[in-house]
Parts: structure tokens; C-alpha cells; sequence
């Protein structure tokens, strides 16, 4: 066959170099330079030309020792799984909303959905600051309206909780698209025929769902869910831009955020490296499952 | 069944306006006078004879645009071409490492780019390419790329690999079956994924900060730095104005593409 | 006297340009062995170095320097510490650079600027204030210059204060107690005065007031003191305020405190100088300032702002750097500085900031006026937010020693690192 043939050639591997080359340059050269870092102490001082001396896995040590990184861990895992089961929950119903409804209607979601899917993220933060601003906010105002007088001047932003409130809601608001988009392309891969046929044969909808729709959408939602995990696990634009708004960095510091405030906050690089070596691994723990079970279906 | 129908267009409908409404509260808010924004009642039309446009359409906004416009394509077009030969290769191809690969595309994804930039930039520097476009195109092309792959590769499995045996059967060779079958058909696909790419170079922020120099913006800084001022008031209608602005090409390219790019990754993971 | 020192510094410089001219070969590009023709000035904030003072010092200085000019570029205030961590490193490093007074510790400590000990008189005999040339100041040796100040006073409506048949206050107790009363008259949507939680900038001058402090060194160690007796008793009578005298958020900055006062929604608001040129035009007559009143009268310590000046150490343009600062520090920069409401470093052009009452409450504050810790570390507390967070726990009622014991210790840590 023609893929034996094919296997001895250098052909293939020579296709990859060009992407290859940009990935060493771009991400693995710098990911290399950022191990390295994470062994050395290296603060300001370093940064100006002293010289950076090696530390082991000081760093590292220091980090587990610490409480607050386990917390942000923590905090971040929780974040991670509230939003990314919210948004695919939701993204897959509203992609079986998009396939239920007529021509008129479905458009009309689809668009909405696009304005949300391709809105600059410091542009979105823009008007969601506005919208929940504690002084001229609408959502302050219309939860006024419909008679919480309590909400006049009410803070969105100082209590944690609260603060993580806004973030998911804008972190789904910004997601969900994306989700249902792909999820009802997915669906309208499922054959009608087959569905038409269970239909007469008595099935009914949940199994039909269950046996059919299910087995054939569920690819696209596993590589969803992974970058869903993966993305929501990394967030750091909204979380940063709402800490600058208001509320109490130290108290909402996810991963993200966290080691940003190590390397461009506190100057300590060595330690923000080794966070991030830290983030990487627990990434790759929390996804093994998915991305194994996507590179099963790959043929060798 | 009918009266359910309609009920379902009314719910479809109502996420519509709920999704839509941020969106909408921007182009309105656009177009405010000043004090309207900080007025204890919010006005829910836009008032089009005080827009904020004209203040925030100035040089700076133009030098942006071109700014971003330029790393953007550069980004797109590296990303693209280098995304495209590998998935190409990855998808018509058997060998050995093919899993690796994959798999590092994969994880490349996961790692936090807070982490790297400042290794990034210590990059730039020893090589000569801090505020320069090439240097930021790079270290974007870098950032889109294993989504790229991901995508086109999708495409490219979609494409029946039967089409280019049929042509080779006919005397072709390998390369000029796949150039003239299979190539114009991943046309869409290779549009799809330029769209994703412009959406993430066109909106990526925290580099710029770090690689360009500060009379080097781009938009989403230009932007930033429409609310980043110290001793007067803040312009909100005209920050509304600019944000209207920077999402508005962002928008109409995903109007035009949205159907394909979905389809492409779709393609991919259905035929496994 | 003056005269003859720029014409000296033009003299000098053309000499170098000479020199350079010489050696340099063919080099007909902008990057001489030596440098290059353009010194670039990095100035913080869009315009609070007015558009007018800059221009002046563009024109002045390629008329000083023939073939040579000055290239002025503006960084937003938020991005500044990031930018300069990585510039002054580089190879593009901006020639002079403008930094917050409270962040030049940061840079002097790592000996990111050129030391200007040895040239200090060359730039004028009243550098000050002292506290500047101090933050500017590592291991005995100043690197960064002061370039301008500016004091926190009050502003207040004068109307609001015949209303309620007030005076101006005159000790710290008697403003607490007009600002309360104030915010009685006003009723519940009124702040008799305008306080946001997490603006500890302003906040600050309580615990200043009653003598408490941030921290204070010892034995080479930070020792933070905001539960010291003196800094308890003072954040005391602020969470006093928070609860009865404003409605501005809990987790407000000290951002735009001005819109407030020109929506008619409070009837004080504290900021530096500069703010009174963003308060609405038609209440302007309405406007007064003065200082804020100590515990037993006369002005309250407040916390300075401003900015200091330094060379970049990696500049290959040292010398035409230093003839910026020299141009900086020249009578008629710190005139027009003075003019522009700007605190000159030099204190003979004070004088020229008015003698209104905006320009008295600004030199009366000032005359007391303190800075955060010398720590080179104080810029991490600040990027990590910890003073925002702990005046936002205070204005939301917490319980004002143990957030301040809490606070302490997170001080400690960040200052001692």
C-alpha cells in the first residue's frame, strides 16, 4: 500500500520542520530558558546583572511550603470546573436550541452569539465593568427596579465570592459561543435517517440522544471540553482587568494571575517560573485523560 | 408540536438578547454625551448627535490600526503556512512520531503564556528584535499555531483522500494531485483558520506591553490606554467609541467565516 | 548664571559631537559608536507634564544641540514598573525615564541609573524636597532627581459649607465632625465627603496625622507599624468616616474623585493639585481648597506626590542625558513647572504657583508632607495591592486591629524580602 511506501520517506518529516521551527523558537526555546530560571533565584537585582545563582529546587520547596499557592490551586480548580461544566452544559443546549428552532429564530441566536464569540476580550471587560459598576451600573439599576432597594450602590467587586460571580458570568457569556457553535455543527452530522428510523422503532427522545446523537457528537465535545478545561484553568485577562477595577487581589489571585504577580510583581522570576512549571504539570495531570483518549482514535 | 416550537424560538430569542445586550450596550454607550454615563438613570438609546468617534479617531488610532494590522497578517501568514504543511503531513501521512506531535500540539496549548514572555523578551533582546513586528509576529505566529495545525488538519481529513488517488491513477503525481484536487477544496478551511488566528493576534495584550515600545500600540493597548489616565476625567463614551472600533473587523471576518471555522474543527474530531 | 552654564553644556556637547564626528568614520546613521543623535525621555501619565512645558523643553533642547533632538514618549502610569523592569535592561533603553517617587527605590537599589552624586551641583544649589532626593537616594549614592511634587489638599464646596453653617475646619477632629455633619445634611445619596474604600493615598493622612506611620527601619529591617497605637487611633476615626461621612465605594481608588463633586454628590474630595482643573467649569466659584487640618491645627502630614528623574545606566548617551536633566533643572523649565501648578524642585520658583488659596493649601501640605517606606521592595507592595486591600477591609467595617496586625505581617514579609 501506498502509506508503506510512504513511511520510509523523509517526506512527511520534512513538512513538519517548518512548524516545528517556529514552535522552538517561539514557545520550547523560551520554555527551556524558563526551567532553567526556575532553578536560579532571579529578582530584580539578577534582571540588572548580578549574577543569578543556583538554587536547586528552592524554589520549588518554597512554593509547596507555602499555603497560598495550594489555595490558588485550589480556588483555580474549583473556578476551572464551575465554568467549564457551565459552559458546556449550557453551549450544548443552546446547539440543540439552534437545531430545534426555525430558520428566523436560529439566526437571529446565532448572530448574538457571534457578536459575544468575536468581542476583544479588553473591550467586552470594558462594558461588563460598566454593567456591573457599583455607582451608574445597570445591573445595580434594574435589580433596583424590580424592587431590591439593597442593591443601590451595591459592590460586585470587594467580596470574593461575589467577585467570582462576575468573572464566571462573563468568563460563560464569552465561552458559550464557541461551544455551541461547535456542538451544533457536530449535531448536524448526526444522520436523520437513522434518528427518523428509532424514531419509528419506538425510541424515544432521551435514548435517541443517549444511542445516536450522543456517539456521534461526543469527539467534537471531549477536544471542546479539553480547551474549555485548558483555557479556563490559564484565564487571566478577566481576572486581571476586574482586579484592577476593584476587589482584593491577594483573595482572588488564580493561577494566571498568581504568577503574574510573582514575575512582573514581586520581581521573583525563579519563583514564577517555577509556578508555571507547576501550572504545566497540573494541566497536563487534569487533561491526560482526554488527550489520551483523543490520541487513541489517532492511527499510528 | 407547533405551539412548542415557537415556544423554543421564544427562549431562542430571549438568550439572543441576553447575549447580544453587552455588545449592545457598547455601540450605545458610544454614543453618549460625557455625563450620561454617570448619570444615576441609564438611557437605553443611543443618542447619534454625541457619539465619542470623533475623539478617539485620531493618528493614534490610525498608527495602531496599521500596528495591528501588520503583526496580525504576519502572524497569520507564518502561522498558516507552517500550520497548513503539518497538517498536511500529520493527516496524509503515516510515520513514526506522527502521536508525538500531536501530542505536543496538544500541550503546547496548556502552557501559561504568563510564564513566558519574560524568557520571550530576553529572547528579543539577545537577537535584536525587541520593538520590531517581526519579533512580535513571531512569538504570535508561535501562539496560534498548534490551534492552526488542529484546525487544518480537520480540514484536511475532511478532503476524501480517494479524490487524490483518483487523479494519481490518471498519471498525476502525488504533490500535483494534491495541489490541484485537494488544495482548492481546503481553500474555506485555510480562511477559517486565518480568522482564528486574526481573533487571537488581534486581541493578544500582556506581549505587547512587554516587546513593543510605548509609541508602539497596539489596538487592544491603544485601547487600554484610552482609560489609563492620571489627572483627568476618563472619556467613557469615547473608550466605548474606540472598543466599537477595535471589535468591528473582528466581527464582520467572523460573520463572514463562522459556518466554515466550526465545520473545519468539527471535520477533524467526527472523523477521528 | 545660568546662562553661562547652558551655554557650557552647549559647548561641552558640541565638543563631544566633535569628537564623535571624528572617530565615528562613516557613520552617517543614527547609532554612533558613542550613541546616538535622539535622547528619548520617558514621561509618565498622558499629560501631567503639560503638552506645553514638553514642547518647550523639545524646541529648547534641539536649539541647545545642534543635530541632535529629544524624543518624549508617554507611559500610562499602570504600565510604567513593567515596562521599566525590562527596558533599563535592554538594549533600547529610553535615556532618561520619569518614575513615581515611591517606585525610584526599585531601580536605585539595582543600580539601574546612572549615580549623579558627584554632578548634583551641576544642576542647581535647592534641589529638593528632601524627601525626594532621599527616595532617589541608595547606600549614600542619588540616582534619581526629584522632578516635580504635588500635595493632597482638600477641595470643597463653598455653598455646601454655608448651608450647613460651617467654617473651615481648622484640627483634624473638627473636619471629621463637618465632614459627618455634611453627609447628615445631604442625606443618604450625599458624601459630605468623597473617601473611596481602597484610596489609602488619601487615606493615609490619618494615620500620618496622629503620628503613625507605614513602617520605620530598624536595624536594617522594615518594621511595619499600622498597629502601632498612634496608626490604630488614626485609622480609627477613618473607618469613622467611611461608616458616617461617604458613600463613594468601598472598593473606589483614588481615580476621578472629582465626578462625584461634579454630579453634586459630595460636598469635600481630596486629591493633588492638578484635580482642580477637572472640576465642571460651572461650579468652579463654588470651589475652595485648603490643606487638610493636623490634630492640633496647622497642616496634617500627607502623603507626597510626584516623580523623580534618572539616567538609565545601559543610555550610551550619558553625557546629552545629563544636559536633559541640566535643561530640566533650568530656571525657566522649573518656572513654567510652577506655573502649571507643578511643585518645582527648585523651592525659589515655589512662589510662582499662585497665591490663591489652591496654591497656599498645596505649599501647606506639602510643608509636612511624607513618602511610603524607602524600601526598594515598596514596589511590590504596591503592584501586589496590599495598602488597597487593607484600607478596602477598613472601610468595610472590619475589625481595625486585627486587619491592621494582619497587614503587618504581609508589610513585613513583602519589605524585608
Amino acid at each position: 500500500m501506498s502509506s508503506t511506501r510512504l513511511r520510509r520517506k523523509a517526506g512527511p518529516y520534512a513538512l513538519l520542520v517548518p512548524a516545528i521551527l517556529v514552535l522552538v523558537v517561539g514557545m520550547a526555546y523560551p520554555l527551556g530558558r524558563q526551567l532553567m530560571l526556575s532553578f536560579h533565584e532571579f529578582g530584580r537585582a539578577q534582571q540588572f546583572g548580578q549574577p543569578a545563582p543556583w538554587v536547586g529546587l528552592d524554589n520549588y520547596r518554597e512554593l509547596v511550603t507555602d499555603r497560598t499557592m495550594w489555595t490558588v490551586i485550589a480556588r483555580s480548580l474549583a473556578f476551572c470546573f464551575v465554568n467549564a461544566s457551565i459552559t458546556m452544559v449550557l453551549g450544548t443546549l443552546v446547539a440543540v436550541l439552534m437545531k430545534r428552532v426555525a430558520t428566523a429564530p436560529r439566526l437571529i441566536l446565532q448572530i448574538s452569539m457571534l457578536l459575544a464569540w468575536a468581542m476583544p476580550v479588553i473591550a467586552a471587560m470594558t462594558a461588563w465593568q460598566w454593567l456591573f459598576d457599583t455607582r451608574y451600573g445597570l445591573v445595580n439599576w434594574s435589580l433596583r427596579k424590580v424592587g431590591f432597594a439593597s442593591f443601590d450602590g451595591h459592590n460586585w467587586l470587594i467580596d470574593p465570592l461575589s467577585f467570582f460571580f462576575v468573572a464566571s458570568v462573563i468568563i460563560i457569556w464569552m465561552s458559550v459561543p464557541f461551544v455551541a457553535f461547535t456542538a451544533y455543527a457536530a449535531l448536524t452530522q448526526v444522520s436523520e435517517e437513522t434518528l427518523e428510523a428509532s424514531h419509528l422503532d419506538g425510541a424515544t427522545a432521551i435514548q435517541r440522544f443517549r444511542h445516536i446523537v450522543y456517539p456521534t457528537i461526543k469527539p467534537v465535545l471531549t477536544i471542546v471540553a479539553l480547551l474549555q478545561i485548558v483555557w479556563d484553568l490559564r484565564v487571566f485577562a478577566q481576572i486581571n482587568f476586574l482586579q484592577n477595577v476593584g476587589g482584593t487581589p491577594s483573595e482572588t489571585h488564580l493561577l494566571g494571575t498568581y504568577i503574574y504577580s510573582l514575575g512582573i510583581g514581586q520581581n521573583d522570576y525563579g519563583s514564577a517560573s517555577a509556578m508555571a512549571m507547576f501550572v504545566l504539570v497540573l494541566t497536563l495531570v487534569l487533561t491526560v485523560r482526554y488527550v489520551w483518549s483523543l490520541l487513541k482514535e489517532e492511527p499510528r | 408540536m407547533n405551539a412548542r416550537a415557537r415556544l423554543w424560538g421564544v427562549v431562542a430569542i430571549v438568550l439572543a438578547v441576553i447575549w447580544a445586550f453587552p455588545v449592545y450596550w457598547i455601540g450605545n454607550s458610544a454614543f453618549q454625551p460625557v455625563e450620561a454615563l454617570r448619570s444615576p438613570n441609564p438611557s437605553f438609546l443611543p443618542d447619534f448627535s454625541a457619539s465619542g468617534f470623533g475623539r478617539v479617531f485620531d493618528d493614534s488610532f490610525v498608527d495602531s490600526l496599521k500596528l495591528s494590522l501588520t503583526v496580525t497578517l504576519l502572524a497569520i501568514v507564518a502561522a498558516v503556512l507552517c500550520g497548513f504543511v503539518a497538517a498536511v503531513a500529520i493527516s496524509r501521512f503515516r510515520f513514526r512520531g506522527r502521536r508525538s506531535f500531536i501530542f505536543t500540539v496538544l500541550a503546547i496549548q496548556m502552557i501559561p503564556p504568563e510564564a513566558l514572555f519574560i524568557s520571550q523578551y530576553k529572547m528579543l533582546n539577545d537577537w535584536g528584535l525587541l520593538n520590531s513586528v517581526v519579533g512580535l509576529g513571531l512569538l504570535y505566529s508561535a501562539l496560534i499555531l498548534p490551534f492552526t495545525v488542529w484546525m487544518l488538519r480537520g480540514f484536511v481529513d475532511g478532503i476524501p483522500i480517494d479524490l487524490e488517488e483518483a487523479a494519481m491513477t490518471d498519471g498525476c503525481s502525488r504533490t500535483r494531485a494534491f495541489f490541484t484536487i485537494t488544495f482548492p477544496l481546503l481553500a474555506p478551511g485555510l480562511v477559517a483558520s486565518s480568522v482564528y488566528g486574526f481573533l487571537q493576534a488581534w486581541n493578544e495584550y500582556t506581549l505587547a506591553v512587554v516587546v513593543m515600545d510605548p509609541s508602539n500600540r497596539t489596538l487592544p493597548l491603544w485601547l487600554k490606554g484610552l482609560t489609563d489616565v492620571s489627572n483627568e476625567a476618563v472619556d467613557w463614551p469615547a473608550v466605548m467609541a474606540g472598543a466599537t472600533l477595535v471589535a468591528t473587523p473582528v466581527i464582520i471576518l467572523f460573520m463572514i467565516v463562522q459556518n466554515r471555522m466550526t465545520s473545519g474543527m468539527v471535520g477533524g474530531a467526527v472523523k477521528g | 548664571m545660568k546662562l553661562t552654564k547652558i551655554a557650557a553644556a552647549t559647548a561641552a556637547s558640541a565638543l563631544a559631537l566633535t569628537a564623535l564626528a571624528a572617530c565615528g568614520g562613516s557613520s552617517d546613521g543614527d547609532k554612533a559608536e558613542g550613541g546616538s543623535d535622539t535622547v528619548t525621555l520617558w514621561l509618565a501619565g498622558k499629560e501631567d507634564t503639560p503638552k506645553k512645558v514638553e514642547d518647550w523643553l523639545v524646541k529648547e533642547f534641539a536649539a541647545q544641540h545642534k543635530g541632535k533632538n529629544l524624543k518624549v514618549q508617554h507611559i500610562d502610569w499602570g504600565e510604567l514598573i513593567p515596562r521599566l523592569n525590562t527596558a533599563l535592561q535592554s538594549d533600547k533603553t529610553p535615556d532618561v525615564v520619569e518614575v513615581g517617587n515611591t517606585q525610584a527605590a526599585t531601580f536605585t537599589s539595582v543600580g539601574a541609573f546612572t549615580d549623579l552624586t558627584d554632578k548634583l551641583d551641576q544642576l542647581g544649589d535647592n534641589i529638593g524636597p528632601k524627601s525626594f532626593v532621599e527616595a532617589g537616594t541608595y547606600d549614600g549614592k542619588v540616582s534619581a532627581v526629584p522632578y516635580y511634587w504635588g500635595s493632597r489638599y482638600i477641595f470643597y464646596s463653598k455653598k455646601a459649607f454655608k448651608d450647613a453653617g460651617i467654617e473651615v475646619p481648622t484640627t483634624l477632629a473638627g473636619f471629621n465632625d463637618a465632614a459627618t455633619k455634611l453627609k447628615a445634611e445631604g442625606g443618604d445619596k450625599y458624601s459630605g465627603f468623597w473617601l473611596p474604600g481602597q484610596d489609602w493615598r488619601n487615606g493615609i493622612s490619618w494615620i500620618f496625622a496622629n503620628g503613625g506611620d507605614i513602617a520605620k527601619q530598624e536595624d536594617g529591617t522594615w518594621v511595619a507599624t499600622l498597629s502601632s497605637p498612634e496608626s490604630i487611633k488614626g485609622l480609627t476615626e477613618l473607618q469613622g468616616l467611611y461608616e458616617k461621612a461617604t458613600t463613594a465605594p468601598k472598593d473606589g481608588k483614588d481615580a476621578e474623585p472629582w465626578t462625584a463633586y461634579n454630579n453634586g454628590e459630595a460636598a469635600m474630595f481630596m486629591a493633588p493639585s492638578w484635580a482642580r482643573w477637572s472640576v465642571d467649569k460651572k461650579k468652579a466659584a463654588d470651589l475652595g481648597g485648603f490643606a487638610l487640618p493636623g490634630t492640633e491645627g496647622g497642616a496634617a502630614p500627607v502623603f507626597a506626590g510626584g516623580s523623580n528623574l534618572g539616567i538609565s545606566a545601559k543610555s550610551k548617551n550619558q553625557d546629552l542625558s545629563f544636559d536633559l536633566l541640566k535643561l530640566i533643572y533650568s530656571d525657566e523649565f522649573q518656572q513654567q513647572l510652577a506655573k502649571n501648578g507643578l511643585g518645582p524642585a527648585n523651592d525659589k520658583y515655589t512662589g510662582l504657583m499662585g497665591d490663591d488659596e489652591f496654591a497656599k493649601a498645596a505649599v501647606a501640605a506639602a510643608s509636612n508632607s511624607k513618602l511610603t517606606p524607602a524600601s526598594p521592595e515598596w514596589a511590590s507592595v504596591e503592584s501586589a495591592s496590599i495598602m488597597e486591600e487593607f484600607f478596602g477591609k477598613i472601610a468595610s467595617g472590619e475589625d481595625v486591629t486585627k486587619a491592621a496586625k494582619a497587614t503587618d505581617d504581609k508589610l513585613n514579609a513583602a519589605l524585608n524580602k
